[in-house]
């Protein structure tokens, strides 16, 4: 810590290219408005589901609901809804991007259209809705309770995950081809929904897109080792957009390439993102509050810097079999691939592919102290939260401290519990400093 | 002893039994939810234990290795793992039923190792792929207990298994139709005891305490037609009596349900295949439960028709006056699931109370107002 410190640096905010991404948020919704408009098909899906390069490739216009929800929070138009949601039925302790996503379309039946100053001019109707049970339960329930308020074919996909213990070569086989049976049953929908055959060649063109703007994504956050970090965790909140929501188009590749050159530059002449960098943070993971994101000022204003995360994560590359000829068949290797890619490790070592996964960030980037954002009503990115902690303080004294809130829903936020333990937080990491 | 004395017994002691089998040499598995067939570890002459909370005892060491807003069910039944009073488990199979489910596995695992401890992936989609990958995950379950026994799996036995649970269904839904009268000719809070005293023992003791029970309760003096509204449950998981007593006392009978510790667990038969492995997949993938989705029907009326038909008929056979939803918080599937059933149950003039609990019999009085307010709107 002493060098850095010494360390001349000049000092920037974020990196320019996460300022270009609002433009891509907006366009996700100006894209599906005017495709509605022009008679295009629009999907309500769920990103990061894996099956995102086939909708681009039957030139599905996608809409994603969880991201209007973020939208929502960050705008703080989010209330609305919310009630709307609960009114109708649904518990307050729900996932509050369904809550959301929920209410949203009920006030749109109630009003017969977009509720008047929705964000981003909200989400027209959809012609069909895509889930999937990647990540967690309500991704693919949200659009069957959804189905109360709007008439649009609904189908959902399994995505599904050996544990960690798994014989990876036992299951494999049985695993990839689920996979791809699932992605097959979901073309079959697609192509009754769009009234056209899928090309497999423009499927090839979309993945690659896809392998492509993940490589340059990957070794971006392989640059951000570097001291003094050239990129700040809240720019991860955005430039998450591109590969989230354009997945498998060269707008994407293109801001990566973008991106990664910025950010390049930066480590080659060690401009840093601004204030001092006393300590370096990871953000542990937990879904962004995206009501509060001010507070990694805050935590700025002391000295602690975050320099990576542990959340909108990107898969690791990974080395489908050359035998693979058939771009569904190689979707499917890939997704089991990209789901595995820890398992060894991970088995060899700590036994949990999170510890292992937050012990190699730690070493790697040089991690201070960690911080997790739990949030109370999404169970997949918040549980295992305390264990994880609890979990790396075996190998590790580093301070860590979870924040709780919810990643929309204002209710569950306290600031001055917040700063309290923010306060502490950093003490901790001033007295390890110290000792060190 | 009468049956009822002894399914009493064992509905307040429920790991008596388990535990005397565990120490006289049997393996005994727990295991969670309705997607880890019986019959497999009973092929492999071992015990199987469905895993239960407790509603009475407050989750107090469970919070140090797990968020409090993961399904408090959950939470309570690793709470009495930590305490020691799982200790008799040889074994434990999590089903990938639902987020905090997943999760758990990995939190027992780490914290309270055992020899064996198995993660199932179950489908949430039922699509034409479905039944093979559930078929394989089973599969890859049984190599997991013959790896760990040093016994193999014998076909005939798992097809005896199949006999024999399917003997114990039988009883259950034996019991279950003692409701069906007017008035019904045992309590809905017996019931629920007596199913979930048979969660952790043999299943052949289970069926003949059954057995008897049915005989004692025909044998009783029965009361006159009344006026108290006929009430069907639908929620997860409900391993004590309490709720229901309350709504009992509170002038209403509970006559059916479909809970997870209830006709959702036992109501459909596994058909009896030349592969037993066949009917198990088939019946357990198709289990009615929130966390599986259903290919999407042509409309609206016909999809919820299709997700909640079985309940329809439960309603008009045991001519049912009123709904009451007992989810246990924090399951997002079940909290997500509610309002459509509402919707299916009100098109069929059916009132509808929707109550979400911690799992925990101490907020329960809390709830008695609400339940009255119900039963007199009905009523
Ligand atoms: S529960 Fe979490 S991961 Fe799932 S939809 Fe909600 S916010 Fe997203
Ligand atoms: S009650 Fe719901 S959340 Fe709890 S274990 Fe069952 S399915 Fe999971």
């Amino acid at each position: 810590m002493e060098n850095m410190e010494k360390i001349k640096t000049t000092a920037v905010k974020g990196t320019k290219a996460a300022q270009k991404v609002r433009g891509f948020v907006k366009n996700i919704y100006r894209n599906a408005q005017e495709a509605k408009a022009q008679g295009k098909k629009v999907s309500y899906v769920m990103v990061s589901s894996h099956y995102d390069e086939i909708l681009r490739a039957m030139d599905i216009v996608p809409l994603p609901t969880e991201n209007f929800a973020g939208l929502c929070a960050a705008k703080r138009e989010m209330d609305r809804f919310l009630l709307k949601a609960e009114e109708d039925g649904y518990s307050q302790v729900l996932c509050s991007y369904a809550r959301i996503g929920l209410g949203f379309d009920s006030l749109r039946k109630e009003l017969g259209g977009i509720p008047e100053n929705s964000p981003d001019g909200g989400m027209p109707m959809p012609d069909m809705m895509v889930g999937s049970s990647n990540v967690c339960d309500p991704r693919f329930k949200w659009f069957q309770a959804t189905g109360r308020f709007l008439d649009a074919p609904h189908h959902s996909i399994d995505v599904v995950k050996p544990p960690v213990h798994a014989d990876l070569k036992a299951v494999q086989k049985y695993y990839v081809r689920y996979q791809q049976e699932q992605f097959e049953e979901l073309i079959a929908f697609l192509e009754i929904q769009t009234g056209k055959k899928l090309d497999k060649e423009r499927l090839w063109e979309t993945l690659r897109l896809g392998d492509e703007a993940c490589r340059l994504w990957h070794e971006t956050d392989r640059l951000r080792v570097a001291v003094p970090s050239p990129m700040p965790s809240q720019d991860r909140f955005s430039i998450m957009v591109p590969a989230y929501y354009y997945t498998g188009t060269q707008e994407a590749v293109d801001f990566y390439r973008e991106l990664y050159e910025e950010v390049k530059y930066r480590v080659d002449n060690k401009i840093g993102t601004a204030g001092e960098q006393r300590y370096r943070v990871l953000y542990g993971g937990g879904l962004p509050p995206w009501h509060t994101l001010w507070i990694f000022n805050y935590f700025e204003s002391f000295g602690a810097a975050f320099v990576m995360e542990n959340v909108y994560r990107v898969h690791d590359p990974v080395e489908v079999p050359s035998h693979v000829k058939d771009p569904v068949e190689y979707l499917a290797w890939r997704t089991f691939l990209r789901l595995t890619s820890s398992h060894e490790k991970a088995k060899a070592n700590t036994g949990n592919i999170e510890v292992e996964r937050l012990l190699d960030i730690i070493r790697d980037y040089q991690i201070d102290g960690v911080v997790f954002h739990a949030c109370r009503s999404c169970r997949a990115t918040t549980l295992g939260q305390i264990h994880t902690k609890n979990r790396l303080s075996q190998y590790t004294d580093m301070p860590m401290t979870q924040l709780v809130s919810d990643m929309v829903d204002l209710r569950d936020y306290s600031e001055a519990q917040w700063k309290a333990q923010i306060g502490a937080f950093i003490e901790a990491l001033a007295g390890r400093e110290k000792t060190a | 002893m009468t049956a009822s004395v002894a399914l009493e017994e064992l509905y307040q002691c429920r790991s008596k039994r388990a535990q005397a089998l565990h120490d006289a040499g049997q393996k005994v598995i727990g295991y969670f939810c309705c997607y880890v067939p019986d019959e497999i570890i009973a092929a492999f002459d071992m015990l199987p234990y469905r895993i239960q909370g407790s509603q009475n005892e407050p989750i107090d060491e469970a919070d140090v290795h797990m968020e409090t807003m993961a399904c408090p069910f959950a939470r309570s039944c690793f709470n009495l793992a930590l305490k020691g009073k799982y200790d008799f488990l040889d074994g434990v199979v999590i089903p990938h039923t639902c987020d905090t489910l997943e999760h758990l596995y990995i939190i027992w695992q780490e914290t309270r190792p055992l020899s064996l401890t198995h993660f199932v992936n179950v489908p949430h989609m039922l699509g034409p792929s479905s039944a093979t990958f559930y078929r394989q995950e089973l599969n890859t379950f049984i190599v997991a207990l013959e790896t760990w026994s040093g016994q193999k799996m014998d076909t005939n036995k798992l097809r005896e298994a199949v006999k024999v649970y399917n003997s114990h269904r039988a009883a259950l839904r034996d019991l279950y139709k003692l409701r069906k009268s007017d008035p019904p000719l045992v309590s809905g809070a017996e019931v629920t005891k007596a199913v979930v005293a048979g969660m952790g023992i043999p299943a052949m003791e289970h069926i003949e305490l059954i057995r008897t029970f049915i005989a004692e309760v025909k044998a009783r003096l029965q009361t006159k037609k009344d006026q108290r509204p006929r009430i069907f449950l639908w929620g997860n998981e409900l391993d004590d009596a309490a709720f229901i007593r309350l709504v009992e006392e509170s002038g209403a009978q509970v006559v059916m349900d479909d809970l997870c510790t209830g006709t959702r667990f036992f109501w459909e038969d596994v058909p009896e295949t030349e592969d037993p492995l066949d009917g198990i997949v088939t019946r357990y993938l198709n289990t009615h439960c929130p966390r599986t989705n259903l290919p999407q029907a042509a409309t609206r009326e016909a999809d919820l028709e299709n997700r909640f038909g079985h309940i329809g008929r439960f309603v008009r056979e045991w001519r049912v006056n009123g709904v009451i939803f007992y989810i246990v918080r924090y399951c997002d599937t079940c909290e997500l699931e509610g309002p459509d059933l509402r919707e299916y149950l009100q098109g069929m003039k059916l009132p509808v109370l929707m109550i979400e609990d911690d799992y925990s019999t101490s907020t329960i009085g809390q709830l008695r107002t609400r339940v009255q307010a119900f039963l007199e709107m009905i009523a």
